[in-house]
């Protein structure tokens, strides 16, 4: 699954940082239909969670009601240099992750 | 009594523990207190398919006084709880950005759940305007 | 004298000057506002605010009339002016819904509108008992004037307005009783016709601004297709063509003038990705639809009274029969347009549209500004039917367009064969039902299944409760007649032709169906249709008490000159109920000659008497237009109906007689706009049978070889 981060590159020890993510995904609600009046069947991105090296920081818990393409855009006090690793599973137990470095000063 | 009714009646308590079905499997019947949440949501959206939603808690976010988790609830999507974020000391701001779905013209709410226990809600109504048509027969 | 296309001047609040008697669009009045609805001016002239959409409807008048009629003002002095969409915004929503749609501007609106009026008179009184230091009990106000009555002293709205304007609103106010009406329950006279007559009126369409140029457009001709590539190259020479502004699922011409524009985009060679439907056609979605009838799954339950096979076992006689109705184009007589400027960060939109509030939001959306930066200029509109509410495809296209123009105004209008053929359809439905009669010739079960699509479903992309779609099996699931065991299915099927709300929705065709099988069950039972229905409808409901008002007035049992025949039909419609009865004769050619239409409605309460009779008669133009040559199909993916030629509409000298019966029985507010359509089909159609013997089960009647006389 794609996604896009935004994260700044670097920051100071002790600054809040905004980050933000965009994943590529339905989020498909459970109520619409095939062309022979099947239902499509429910998967949405349930549980999302941001670990900055290796403590998670944020933990999200999605329904139908995230808009497809879920955009998240959290807050996170940079500590130190590392990573923030991001990582999701849908209803069909389909996971995702996505990371990206940070340098802390 | 309908989901969104006990919604109304919420909103007009400042104190007080009341049976809520839709905010206590949360809230575990604790009190709930208008205030510190402030949630952003347009006053109208020409659809209800993505709507820009942002939502901010008054609170230091030191280790002894955080938000641990901010839940948004709906009063009239098919599932009421439309997310719960999980915050904690290491957020430095409580402050969430998303996009939401809505089934149609409604309010929704923020319930802040803080690290001394306590439950604080904000809310904001948004007209889907698209949905106006059928508003009623769907309500 | 102004000319039809005379330049309108934007002020610097961005109002606009249109006839004096006009809701002047945007030109809020600053003239003391006693509250959101009620402005007085020191002439004493009235500006009372309209909120919803003016289509020819009327209710611009009637939610005037129910101001003014508690305001206690004088109506001569009363004007009309629209509640300006950016002072909706940042008064966060003051005049609540825009919405003209649904038949319910003036049922939904009539309370507050009423109290706003009751609250204005108040607060006048309070003023003026203030300015005499008299106790408010002793002062009354009518016709404009506020009268002391111990003292006699007199004082007019305009005197007192200023102060009043600067109360408090009362807490609570108490409404006349509607037989003590004097200015709301009359027939007057609609604020608007002067205008309308003299060609004063403004639509979208007439839209002009300095420097503005104009956008033709095509949209893909199989729904769903996307834009692949164009050729602008082969038009960029052409006199007058400005940009060629291929879009997603558009391409779009722009030009000094529109039939430049128009002529272009004919010439413009274009690629279109059709998206797999080009090869549907209306036989593969009868297809499609049949397989829904028969599906025993996906397939959900609208309504379950007791057990049907049970039921249908113990009857004597069991009926069966399949009902059809087609797609039908709006075809309102203005094409789909909208004149937008987007100009640092602000956007001014002149669109003909149903909701106001909708188009504000698109605008907004679209062009990527906050709320409180777009304006949208009002006009009447040159026919909404449906089309300019749910859907505001052409409001975004129009500020995309404007966008991409930098900040030259654009005004986009569509061509009439674009609009035939980019319509948002009234959905084809396809119904089975089954009843079994007891040895009376009562009904003991009945049975419908629905197989059509879902407006709500995939307009508004909203989720339908337990899967049912509530528009697509009215007048099945909620049907009135005593019948003890009623089952309704819906199995939603959903071709690629797009759909939306035509004038009278469901009910535009449901009751067709259901009204001609319950005379086939009549006729079954060797019965009267009338009085078979009255048998089966409880004495104590509206559809019963309308249906006994229209068939008395229509004189049912009595003789009919030899040839003629009558049909019958009732049902409930937006809160309102409507019977109708026709009577006409057949000649050998098949060339129908309606003798005669009387259509009756109990709304509850009549707001313009003058104007519910209007909506009636235009009403029975509509349906009997759509129900004679209505019928949209497609090949290749494709509609292919485009114009006029191929879409007929009636013409004046087919129109029969109408007769109109209001039964208003009080206690309750029902539609007007939309429940007239409801009853004229099965009536007609039951009297076809009457005729001829031969059972209508779908429309229209050109593909049964009937014509109009």
């Amino acid at each position: 699954m794609a996604a896009r981060i935004q994260l700044p590159g670097r920051a100071r020890r002790g600054e809040v940082i905004r980050v933000g993510i965009l994943i590529q995904h339905p989020m498909e609600t459970g109520y619409r239909l095939e062309v022979d009046g099947r239902k499509v069947p429910k998967n949405v991105i349930r549980s999302f969670a941001c670990r900055y090296n290796g403590v998670e920081v944020f933990r999200a818990e999605m329904s139908p009601g995230i808009a497809a393409n879920p955009f998240l855009q959290f807050h996170t006090v940079a500590l130190d240099s590392g990573e923030l690793e991001f990582s999701w599973v849908d209803d069909a137990g389909q996971p995702g992750s996505a990371r990206e470095a940070i340098e802390v000063t | 009594m309908r989901r969104r009714s006990f919604l109304v009646v919420l909103l007009g308590l400042a104190f007080g523990a009341r049976a809520d079905p839709l905010l206590d499997p949360i809230t575990k019947g604790a009190p709930v207190r208008q205030g510190r949440v402030k949630l952003e949501m347009p006053l109208l959206a020409d659809n209800g398919n993505s709507v820009a939603m942002k939502v901010s808690v008054e609170s230091p976010m030191t280790e002894s006084d955080h938000v641990r988790a901010i839940h948004l609830v709906s009063e009239r999507n098919p599932e009421a709880r439309m997310a719960s974020f999980h915050l904690g000391p290491r957020a430095g701001a409580a402050e969430i950005t998303s996009r939401v779905r809505l089934a149609g013209s409604q309010r929704v709410v923020a319930l802040a759940e803080m690290s001394d226990g306590s439950f604080w809600i904000g809310s904001a109504s948004v007209v889907v305007t698209l949905s106006a048509c059928v508003d009623e027969m769907l309500s | 004298m102004t000319t039809r296309r005379e330049f309108l001047k934007v002020s610097a609040a961005g109002g606009l000057a249109f006839g004096f008697h006009l809701p002047a669009a945007n030109a809020q009045s600053v003239a003391p506002e006693i509250n959101a609805w009620v402005v007085v001016r020191p002439d004493d002239t009235v500006i009372i605010r309209y909120a919803r959409s003016e289509m020819g409807q009327g209710s611009m008048t009637s939610a005037a009339q129910l101001v003014a009629e508690e305001l206690e003002c004088d109506w001569s002095k009363v004007r009309v002016e629209y509640a300006d969409t950016n002072a909706h915004v940042r008064r966060k929503r003051a005049w609540g819904d825009m919405a003209a749609v649904g038949s319910r501007t003036i049922r939904q609106s009539q309370d507050y509108l009423r109290k706003a009026g009751a609250g204005a008179r108040e607060m006048l009184i309070a003023a003026a008992a203030q300015g005499w230091n008299a106790p408010v009990a002793e002062c009354t106000a009518s016709n404009g004037l506020i009268t002391h009555g111990p003292s006699g002293r007199k004082t007019s709205f305009g005197k007192v307005a200023g102060e009043a304007a600067k109360l408090a609103p009362p807490k609570e106010v108490t409404l006349k009783d509607p037989k003590d009406w004097k200015i709301a329950g009359k027939p007057i006279r609609r604020v608007d016709i002067p205008d309308i007559v003299a060609g004063r009126i403004r639509y979208g369409i007439d839209a002009q601004l300095p420097g503005m140029v104009y956008a033709a457009i095509a949209q893909c001709p199989v729904f769903g297709g996307k834009l692949k590539s164009v050729d602008a190259a082969k038009i960029e020479g052409r006199r007058g063509v400005i940009r060629v502004l291929p879009m997603e699922d558009y391409v779009a011409v722009v030009a000094d003038n529109w039939w430049r524009a128009k002529e272009a985009l004919k010439e413009l060679p274009i690629e279109w990705s059709f998206g797999g439907n080009e090869s549907a056609s209306s036989e593969s979605i009868q297809q499609f639809l049949r397989a829904g009838l028969d599906d025993p799954s996906n397939v959900v339950v609208a309504r379950r009274d007791g057990e049907l096979e049970q039921g249908l076992a113990g009857a004597a006689k069991v009926l069966e029969a399949e009902y059809f109705t087609p797609y039908l184009a709006h075809a309102t007589l203005e094409p789909m347009g909208c004149t937008a400027v987007v100009k640092d960060g602000r956007v001014d939109v002149w669109t003909s549209t149903q909701n106001a509030e909708a188009s504000h939001a698109t605008a907004a959306a679209t062009a990527g500004v906050p709320l409180e930066n777009v304006y949208v200029h009002r006009v009447q509109l040159g026919g909404g039917f449906g089309r300019r509410g749910g859907s505001q495809d052409f409001v975004r296209q129009g500020v995309q367009i404007a966008k991409a123009m930098g900040s030259t105004p654009v005004k986009l209008l569509w061509t009439r064969e674009e609009d035939t053929q980019h319509d948002f359809y009234r959905p084809l439905s396809l119904v089975r039902m089954k009843a079994g009669l007891d040895a009376s010739g009562n009904p003991v079960a009945w049975y419908a299944r629905v197989s059509a699509p879902s407006i709500i479903s995939t307009l508004l992309k909203l989720p339908l409760k337990e899967g049912v779609d509530p528009q697509a099996v009215v007048s099945f699931a909620d049907q009135p007649y005593a019948i003890p065991v009623v089952r309704v299915e819906y199995a939603q099927r959903n071709p690629h032709v797009p759909v939306g709300f035509w004038r009278t929705v469901g009910h535009s065709q449901n009751p067709f169906m259901r009204e001609c099988f319950v005379d086939e069950l009549a006729s079954a039972a060797g019965k009267d249709p009338y009085e078979y229905r009255r048998g089966l409808l409880p004495a104590a409901t509206k559809e019963h008490g309308v249906l006994e008002a229209t068939a008395k007035a229509a004189g049912w049992a009595g003789p009919l000159p030899a040839g003629v025949h009558r049909g019958i039909a009732v049902t409930e419609a937006y809160g309102s109920y409507v019977a109708a009865v026709a009577e006409l004769a057949v000649n050998d050619k098949n060339v129908v000659d309606i003798k005669r239409l009387v259509l009756g409605i109990d709304c509850g309460h009549v707001v313009n008497p003058d104007n519910v009779v209007a909506q009636m008669q235009g009403s029975a133009v509509f349906m009997l237009t759509a129900m004679f040559w209505g019928d949209i199909t497609i090949k290749d993916g494709r509609v292919e109906q485009s114009n006029f030629h191929d879409y007929r509409m009636m013409r004046l000298r087919e129109m029969p007689k109408v007769e109109v019966v209001l039964a208003p029985s009080g206690g309750f507010w029902g539609g007007v706009g939309e429940p007239g359509q409801a009853a004229i089909a099965p009536a007609i159609c039951n009297a076809l049978f009457a005729a001829t013997g031969r059972r209508i089960r779908s429309l229209p009647l050109k593909n049964h070889g009937f014509e109009i006389a």
